[in-house]
């Protein structure tokens, strides 16, 4: 091989490196500046967020939580029923940021989670048992109800090695869906 | 003609090698998993830190147990599984927290959470060495996961190459599902009463 012909290796080598790391850089840069937009689901269809299958039934607005017990001072409620069905291999809670409202109440607290069924705070879900449940916001007071509301439901991912340890686990990944979904506050006393 | 094959030979070689080592290389979970000791139920079983036997299994479709003063119906969409056992520390104080039920199908179901503050409920006691003292456990799980289950204990969820006990629940049938389990409180040796309906 003469010298000449090794240059020319050489400059092809550094061109293409050069031309696939600045391609995949503008890739890179064009996705972060184009986002694609979350798909919109109706109410009462299934979305699979990895680690479960997340089927959000309806809103509703009152001043009685799922307890079924009125608090002393009056609040308002913004509960969102839905089932969650478990797919990964062990317990878990549903992660209270699995639904975010879209966009964002300031301060806001985190919703509590109950069974549908019997009204009790909702521990962690087992593999083979979907529950229905209700997702609660205290809604803060200086705020009115909300008419309509917009979720967005977060997803996870199944690692079987991450990147630090090289242990399984699921971590959270963007969100996959979103859903809207109109109040009814005339509901809530009624059931209630 | 040899010597132009031994090359991409070594090379093709060492790619095997690696893709081997790469695809049986233990999970990191694999390698600091508890130590398994393995028993039976009716029968005790000793892990270096601590001793449990379980005696009683009950399946019911609900339980009843008094909670501030008042008779709460815990209902559920599999089955109620409560365990009656009995534990004792070794060498030092220790409280067990951790429970699960292993299924047939390799599903692990933690404790319910919703009975947590009954009396003799893992962690709400500290065992001390040689003082044996009764164990109560409930789990909620799916009718198909009954028969042929495992319950391991341990200290804690995450305790690396510390031993857990697996017990193998045989004494387990469908058909012995009650409709009410009753729990009530007790006194100092037997925390808790059970009545089935």
């Amino acid at each position: 091989m003469t010298i000449r012909q090794r240059l020319l290796a050489i400059l092809i080598t550094g061109i293409g490196g050069t031309a696939a790391a600045a391609a995949s850089f503008a890739m890179a840069v064009y996705d972060a500046a184009n986002p694609e937009g979350v798909t919109v689901v109706a109410a009462s269809e299934p979305v699979d967020t990895g680690r479960w299958i997340v089927t959000v039934r309806e809103a509703r607005a009152g001043p009685i939580p799922p307890t079924g017990i009125e608090p002393p001072e009056p609040k308002t409620f913004v509960m969102v029923e839905f089932d969650a069905d478990n797919r990964s291999a062990e317990t878990n809670n549903v992660l209270t940021r699995l639904l975010a409202i879209d966009p964002p109440v300031p301060n806001l607290p985190d919703p509590i989670v109950y069974l549908a069924r019997d009204g009790w705070v909702a521990g962690g879900i087992n593999p083979g048992m979907p529950e229905r449940m209700i997702a609660a916001w205290e809604w803060p007071p200086a705020l009115p109800p909300p008419r309509t509301l917009r979720l967005l439901i977060g997803s996870q991912i199944y690692k079987r090695r991450d990147n630090l340890y090289g242990a399984s686990g699921w971590f959270d990944l963007d969100p996959v869906a979103a859903v809207e979904l109109s109040v009814s506050p005339a509901a809530a006393e009624a059931t209630q | 003609m040899i010597g132009s094959i031994k090359g991409p030979a070594a090379v093709l070689l060492a790619a095997a090698m690696l893709y081997g080592m790469q695809r049986t290389t233990p999970l990191y979970s694999d390698i600091t998993s508890p130590v398994p000791v393995t028993g039976r139920q009716g029968e005790r079983v000793d892990t270096s830190a601590f001793a449990i036997g379980v005696a009683n299994v009950h399946l019911a479709r609900e339980v009843t147990a008094s909670s501030f003063g008042r008779d709460r119906t815990y209902t559920t969409s599999g089955v109620w599984v409560i365990i009656e056992a009995a534990a004792a520390a070794k060498q030092e104080s220790l409280s067990l927290t951790s429970a699960k039920w292993l299924g047939p199908n390799g599903v692990r179901h933690a404790l319910s959470q919703r009975l947590s503050s009954m009396p003799g409920m893992p962690g709400t006691e500290r065992l001390e060495p040689g003082i044996p003292r009764p164990m109560l456990m409930a789990f909620e799980v799916p009718e198909s996961q009954l028969s042929g289950a495992t319950l391991l204990i341990a200290r804690s969820a995450v305790t690396p190459l510390a031993e857990e006990a697996w017990i193998k629940i045989t004494d387990v049938r469908a058909q012995n599902i009650r409709s009410t389990v009753k729990l009530g409180r007790g006194n100092r040796s037997q925390p808790w009463t059970l009545e089935a309906q």
